[in-house]
């Protein structure tokens, strides 16, 4: 292939986000306008999988995030396998799932360890918990080093999954690499109790605003890959029908679109799941959210992040139940799955860290011909504003730099791609 | 998002395995950092390379292919009493040029470096999340690199590619003196 000269700013390479603006305008404390804008460069992926050969498309789209390059890679192959007719093995369809979890628990050990203990440790970044408190940060490591193994072991390298192909995978891993990974998921479990009693000690700031919460939905397990669309208001979708869910809308602030469904909008992520899926989580999880005071249905968007360690804990049993699955049949190394046929349509959705994902792709021939992806964080947009026009109010009488920390941490809170701009969040006050 | 290599990742596999033992002090680990994908920046990985070949080491060395690796050179770091970094730095200099220095003539990167983005989380950051942490080797050294271009092309331009041998030698003398002698450095 010939690739032309590109001059690319490397800021904006790995990431969906861009900057984010936060416009607050109070008359007469009155609160006028209060926007979030998302000045995000387009990146034309779904441009881009146009024309090519529908083996290259979850290579394509891992590439849209370097945390959840797993995700998009297996949501990009549903969406292919369903448009030809493909279907995976028992064995893929385990270790797909394994693969899934590490993904998680690599994503969310981040966001709770380094992006948002500092924030109610009232600390600038994890600097100061690494002085005070080092086994925490070392075992947040640790931990986050595991999950990217297990990534690594089943995804044939650590990030871009490139094992990972139509109806199955190129490269397996050993079982005495499977073995290992168990091993060190079973001594782990004592750092994710650490975790819980970590989390335990932090406030989480008062807030409540209920809105729709929408997550992938199966009756017999709390799922990440595959299930209908379920809203807390009520109604499932089958994934053929996300655009009616969706709802994606152009607004004049932002170059992100928002999506609303049965409200002015709705929340993805963590606590979507929870609030949709809580009672399929494994014990643990559910004895962990009980210990972190997590209840469905919860409408305190900073609880966000302790549905992420409720996750954790979650993910942590399943990945270990998959594993002694795993080894008790024994991996053997297959041809992937083939397709039935070369044209069609078909849509993927999984649970990424961050919330529900969709791919739909439109195959003629082998080929793409047109792609359309709705990104989590997308979907989040109009509900985060909506919760800062319900928290600016509350607080318009504290001091510039508190509003500033408290519209940051909200921001945080939902995990977005853009938290790592959200320190370059400019209030404005107009 | 930080990338660590197979080889990096299997230097510090023995991490949360039970009863296992950590790594052997005595081993000198030269890590070398960079993506090759961009240009120069993969000079810190292409130099290990040439170590490899250029063989001569004995059992107390270690030569780790690092990657674009983040956060986790934290786990690198960890329990090595010597450690030699290379990897591309702008330093202002010709490119070509490089410097030997030790993490206290950095400009200090301070809490503000973790409290911003995190997904480009490189080797500063690693070093002040190291010293938080307490796992600091005692000696660690550091040869910057000036890079011509990090641009997206793969080989290093010639600048730096000419460099090359000249830097193997300093860094088989920083690797040698302290050795071969005996000397704790």
């Amino acid at each position: 292939m010939t690739m032309q000269k590109l001059k690319v700013d490397v800021h904006h390479v790995t990431r969906v986000e861009g900057h984010g603006n936060i416009v607050v305008d109070v008359e007469n404390g009155e609160l006028k306008q209060c926007e979030l804008q998302i000045v995000e460069t387009p990146r034309f992926f779904e441009a881009m999988l146009r024309g090519r050969h529908y083996m290259d498309s979850s290579h394509i789209t891992s590439r849209i995030c370097g945390i959840c390059a797993v995700g998009h890679a297996t949501t990009s192959l549903r969406a292919t396998e369903k448009a030809l007719g493909v279907t995976p093995s028992e064995q893929t369809v385990l270790l797909r799932k394994l693969n899934f979890h590490g993904e998680i628990l690599d994503s969310h050990i981040l966001h709770v360890y380094m992006l948002v203990a500092p924030d109610f440790l009232g600390v600038g970044s994890v600097i100061p918990l690494a002085q005070s408190a080092p086994d925490v940060v070392l075992r947040a490591l640790r931990m986050k080093k595991l999950s990217g193994d297990i990534c690594a072991t089943l995804s044939g390298r650590h990030t871009h999954p490139i094992a990972m192909t139509v109806g199955g995978f190129t490269h397996y891993p050993t079982n005495d690499q499977l073995y290992q990974l168990r091993e060190r998921l079973d001594a782990v479990r004592a750092d994710v109790e650490a975790t819980v009693a970590l989390i335990q000690t932090l406030r989480v700031p008062d807030f409540e605003r209920d809105t729709e919460y929408i997550a992938l939905h199966k009756e017999d397990e709390y799922c990440f890959i595959d299930g209908e669309i379920a809203s807390t208001d009520g109604g499932t979708w089958p994934v053929e029908r996300y655009r009616e869910v969706t709802n994606e809308t152009m607004v004049p602030h932002s170059s992100a679109k928002h999506t609303a469904n049965q409200r002015q909008s709705y929340m993805v992520g963590a606590l979507a799941r929870f609030n949709v899926n809580h009672d399929k989580l494994h014990p643990k999880a559910q004895a962990a959210a009980t210990a972190l005071g997590l209840k469905a249905k919860c409408t305190n968007s900073y609880m966000n992040s302790v549905a992420q360690v409720v996750e954790i804990a979650h993910c942590i049993e399943e990945s270990i139940e998959i594993l002694d699955t795993l080894l008790e049949r024994g991996v053997e190394p297959e041809e992937p799955a083939p397709a039935t046929r070369l044209s069609g349509e078909g849509v993927g959705s999984c649970e990424v860290p961050r919330g529900i994902l969709f791919h739909n792709y439109v195959i003629e021939e082998g080929v793409v011909v047109g792609a359309n992806c709705v990104i989590p964080t997308g979907q989040n947009l109009a509900n985060i504003e909506a919760d800062m026009r319900s928290l600016v109010p509350s607080i318009l009488d504290q001091p510039q730099e508190d509003i500033t920390k408290a519209l940051e941490m909200l921001v945080r809170a939902y995990d977005p791609c853009i938290s790592c701009s959200a320190h370059m969040l400019d209030v404005e006050f107009v | 998002m930080s990338s660590l290599s197979s080889e990096a990742s299997a230097a510090a596999s023995h991490l949360g395995l039970p009863g296992r033992t950590a790594v052997e002090p005595a081993k000198t680990l030269v890590l070398g950092l960079g993506s090759p994908l961009r240009a120069d920046d993969g000079v810190g990985v292409v130099l290990i390379e040439a170590l490899r070949e250029g063989g001569g080491f004995g059992e107390e060395v270690e030569l780790v292919d690092g990657g674009s690796a983040g956060l986790e050179i934290v786990l690198l770091l960890e329990g090595r009493s010597r450690v030699v970094v290379v990897d591309a730095a702008d330093m202002g200099l010709e490119p070509g040029a490089w410097r030997r220095f030790t993490p206290d003539e950095i400009a200090p990167a301070d809490g503000a470096a973790l409290g911003g983005t995190l997904h480009d989380a490189g080797l500063l950051e690693a070093l002040a999340l190291a010293e938080a942490l307490g796992v600091l080797p005692a000696e660690l050294v550091i040869f910057g690199v000036q890079p011509r271009s990090l641009g997206w092309e793969q080989g290093l331009t010639p600048p730096v590619r000419q460099a090359l041998p000249a830097l193997c030698e300093a860094v088989r003398r920083e690797l040698g003196g302290g050795w071969r002698s005996g000397l704790a450095g």
